[in-house]
């Protein structure tokens, strides 16, 4: 009994040290691509690409974010803010589901974010004299520690999300186009 | 006495070559950077030559084509016409993907445009990879063009 459970155990560990491939649809557009496109841009009718840009970096300021990195010929920045991302409905959550596996279950809540985002201006026409600009919100997420019966999960576990809710999208470009007097298109 | 003192003195000897084992470093084989026809072949299918003359609009196509397949730009560099990309590949949240763009311009109205893609750490050796990669910027290049 012991025996199969070890062999059980060690396939387990076995096929968690296969590296996943490639699918071949990678790097393909989706049906997705075109809403989430629309979401996270708009565009605004000026020449001055520069001050966008620098009005784009004010803006991520006013909302707490640190500047990472810019390159202006390209239109290009990349901003970050940590937080805390302890939540209570997760720790309500891991309390009972530690009662209910009678201790043996500790899942690990979120404690640390890092949330960030890529800002891209261009302009739109040869002329240009429309610029678009284009944001990218997502947060890195960092975990506690946990428990699946005697095996310890150590903590700093990583996932990723993209941040997909609209309103976010539409506050930023709110704040931006109040912030260069102009009016912020969809497209 | 002496014979559980042999048994001791041969766990210990068993134990000790076991730990110099770990020590001993592999040999490096020869042709470690000597170039592979695969290296040519790979080489080869992620790069393309475009027929374009703006090289800035070039590299903002490249990240706004970056952009569409969900990437997150984490580095520009105008002048050497580098950009540096990464994702996660959802839905599976803990595999990688990196991207190296390069634009370089060839000719006045040429350029060249290379994409180097990692899965998890391993090169992605897969030509439809790079053919979709090609497939949606050359959409994204006509598009600024416009």
């Amino acid at each position: 009994m012991i025996r199969i459970a070890v062999c059980l155990a060690s396939l387990a560990m076995l096929t968690g040290c296969v590296t996943h491939t490639e699918p071949a649809e990678l790097l393909q557009l989706t049906a997705e691509t075109p809403k989430h496109r629309a979401m996270q841009t708009r565009f605004f009718e000026t020449p001055n690409e520069k001050e966008l840009l620098s009005a784009s970096a004010a803006v991520l300021q006013d909302l707490g974010f640190q500047v990472e990195e810019s390159v202006h010929e390209v239109g290009f920045l990349r901003a970050t803010k940590e937080r805390s991302a302890r939540e209570y409905g997760q720790y309500i959550q891991r309390g009972l589901l530690l009662i209910l596996s009678l201790g043996k279950l500790l899942n690990p809540v979120d404690l640390h974010q890092k949330i960030a985002a890529g800002l891209i201006t261009r302009p739109l026409n040869q002329a240009a004299t429309k610029q678009e600009v284009r944001i990218v919100f997502y947060r890195i997420v960092w975990k506690s520690d946990g428990q699946v019966d005697r095996q310890y999960i150590p903590p700093g576990q990583q996932y990723m999300e993209m941040i997909r809710d609209p309103e976010i999208y539409q506050q930023f470009f709110a704040k931006l186009s109040k912030a260069v007097f102009l009016e912020a298109h969809t497209i | 006495m002496t014979d559980k003192r042999c048994i001791i003195g041969g766990v210990v000897l068993l134990v000790g070559s076991l730990l110099l084992h770990g020590c001993s470093t592999p040999e490096t084989p020869k042709d470690l950077l000597a170039p592979t026809d695969a290296q040519l072949k790979i080489r080869s299918m992620q790069t393309r030559t475009f027929d374009v003359t703006d090289r800035n609009a070039a590299i903002r196509g490249v990240i706004a084509s970056l952009q569409d397949l969900g990437f997150i730009i984490e580095r520009a560099n105008e002048p050497l016409g580098l950009v540096t990309a990464a994702r996660f590949a959802e839905p599976n949240y803990y595999d990688v993907i990196s991207i190296t763009v390069t634009v370089r311009q060839d000719t006045k109205s040429r350029l060249t445009i290379r994409a180097n893609a990692i899965y998890n750490n391993k090169p992605i050796d897969d030509p439809k990879v790079y053919q979709n990669f090609f497939a949606s910027l050359e959409r994204s290049l006509f598009l600024t063009k416009g």
